[in-house]
């Protein structure tokens, strides 16, 4: 699993924390039953507070993405399936739509450009054959 | 000031360190402190931030009663800075911004045993250790060290003791940039083997910008504002807006605008407040908001510097 921290994001660290340890296990980088990073160990890796990786590791036990055991640290839960996958990619469209507003496009407009893209991108590599 | 609607108070939790109403006036100049109001949590890693002259100097050398306020109180782990100075500064590991070169005579390894006859808890086990990631010349005079060695050195005095609170002072001035970097591992992974509030006064910010929890800033000797991080990151954002011709702003909203930039019909305003709120306010005075985009912690401080200036 590799956490990237982006400082410009405007999410707190912790939740960036949190969403990327989501992303792996959505993934599968991270499996039921793997130990994550001790707080310390990834406190250190990250250069982060201390305090900001107990945060996410309380908010990730919260929500049932992780367990913990006494003494012997934290561990990835059984993913949720596809209810986490639409989680995260609800996440991943309302920043698409953040953007497109800001160059002042509406959610359907963007929807459709994605599908066309997507089916210029499909069509590529087919005539490249 | 102007700026009356920002938060200056932490609120209700245990203080390892706190000044009320501190004032310093060095001979005829103007005041250090004009009333300082410092309030860092226990466990916190506060930074403090701030133009060079702005006081950040003068309020750590309070706490260690190293420089007497004119009035006002401070306190550390709760205990008057003035009535038990030896007891407080036990407390403290502090790194000096000009390291004082009293015993330049002594190598680095003699000064270290020195500085540690002061401090019942200081374990030469963790000073070796220290003094090996960060590389101190120990057999080298202390006189002869560079800059960047003599921090390195000091921090090492500082840390070994594990002291409740640490006063960083500039801490990486005179550093490398791989020493820097050195530095930041090396504190968080302190801090994750001994509780330690951390008051970190910079104004390099965005090398705290990972580790803060806490912030003031500070202008002309007393707090712009002070908040818990999370509170300047969630309620600080720079909206982006067109808004018609002749526009004359969002009634109800002023009192919050740090800072008007823009051109035309297009305005770029650091507004503090929740997002919603101040966007349906542009809204409703006819922006059409195009992003709000968030302020990394030295944008913000800057921000709030340039709005402490101007208000």
């Amino acid at each position: 699993m590799l956490i990237d921290l982006d400082l410009s994001d405007g999410r707190p660290l912790y939740q960036q924390i949190v969403d990327e340890v989501r992303r792996a296990v959505v993934q599968g980088t991270l499996a039921a039953g793997d130990p994550l990073p001790s707080v310390r160990a990834l406190a250190a890796e990250l250069r982060v507070n201390p305090n900001t990786v107990q945060q996410a590791y309380r908010e990730l036990e919260r929500a049932g993405v992780v367990y913990s055991r006494r003494g012997q640290g934290t561990f990835a839960a059984r993913p949720g399936g596809d209810g986490e996958r639409e989680l995260l990619l609800g996440d991943v469209a309302e920043r698409a739509i953040r953007d497109a507003r800001r160059f002042g496009f509406e959610p359907h407009e963007l929807a459709e450009a994605i599908l066309r893209a997507a089916g210029n991108a499909a069509t590529i590599p087919s005539t490249q054959e | 000031m102007g700026l009356s609607f920002l938060p200056t108070r932490v609120g209700d939790t245990p203080l390892a360190v706190e000044t009320r109403g501190v004032e310093k006036r060095y001979g005829g100049g103007a005041a250090a402190l004009a009333g300082l109001d410092l309030q860092v949590p226990e466990g916190a890693v506060y930074v403090l931030a701030g133009p060079n002259g702005a006081g950040k100097s003068t309020a750590l050398k309070i706490l260690l009663d190293l420089v007497r306020a004119d009035r006002g109180e401070a306190r550390v782990c709760g205990l008057p800075t003035t009535r038990r100075p030896a007891l407080v500064r036990a407390q403290i590991g502090f790194v000096p911004e000009v390291v004082e070169t009293a015993y330049g005579w002594l190598t680095a390894r003699e000064f270290l045993a020195h500085h540690a006859a002061f401090y019942a808890t200081w374990d030469a086990g963790y000073a070796d250790a220290l003094c090996q990631r960060l590389a101190v010349p120990l057999h080298a005079r202390v006189e002869s060290l560079s800059k960047g060695a003599l921090r390195r050195m000091a921090l090492v005095s500082a840390l070994a003791h594990r002291p409740a609170v640490l006063l960083l002072d500039e801490p990486t001035d005179g550093l490398d940039p791989l020493a820097r970097e050195e530095f930041c591992a090396l504190l968080v992974e302190h801090l994750t083997t001994a509780p330690t509030t951390v008051l970190w006064s910079t104004h390099h910010v965005h090398e705290a910008d990972r580790m803060a929890d806490h912030v003031g800033v500070i202008q002309e000797g007393r707090l712009v504002m002070q908040a818990p991080r999370d509170t300047v990151s969630a309620s600080l954002r720079r909206y982006r807006a067109q808004v018609p011709p002749a526009w004359t702003g969002a009634p109800g909203l002023n009192g919050d605008v740090l800072l008007r930039e823009g051109a035309g019909r297009e305005i770029a305003w650091t507004v503090w407040g929740p997002e919603r709120e101040v966007a349906s306010r542009l809204e409703a005075a006819g922006a059409v908001v195009r992003d709000a985009l968030p302020l990394s912690l030295e944008e913000a401080t800057l921000a709030l510097l340039r709005a402490g200036r101007e208000g």
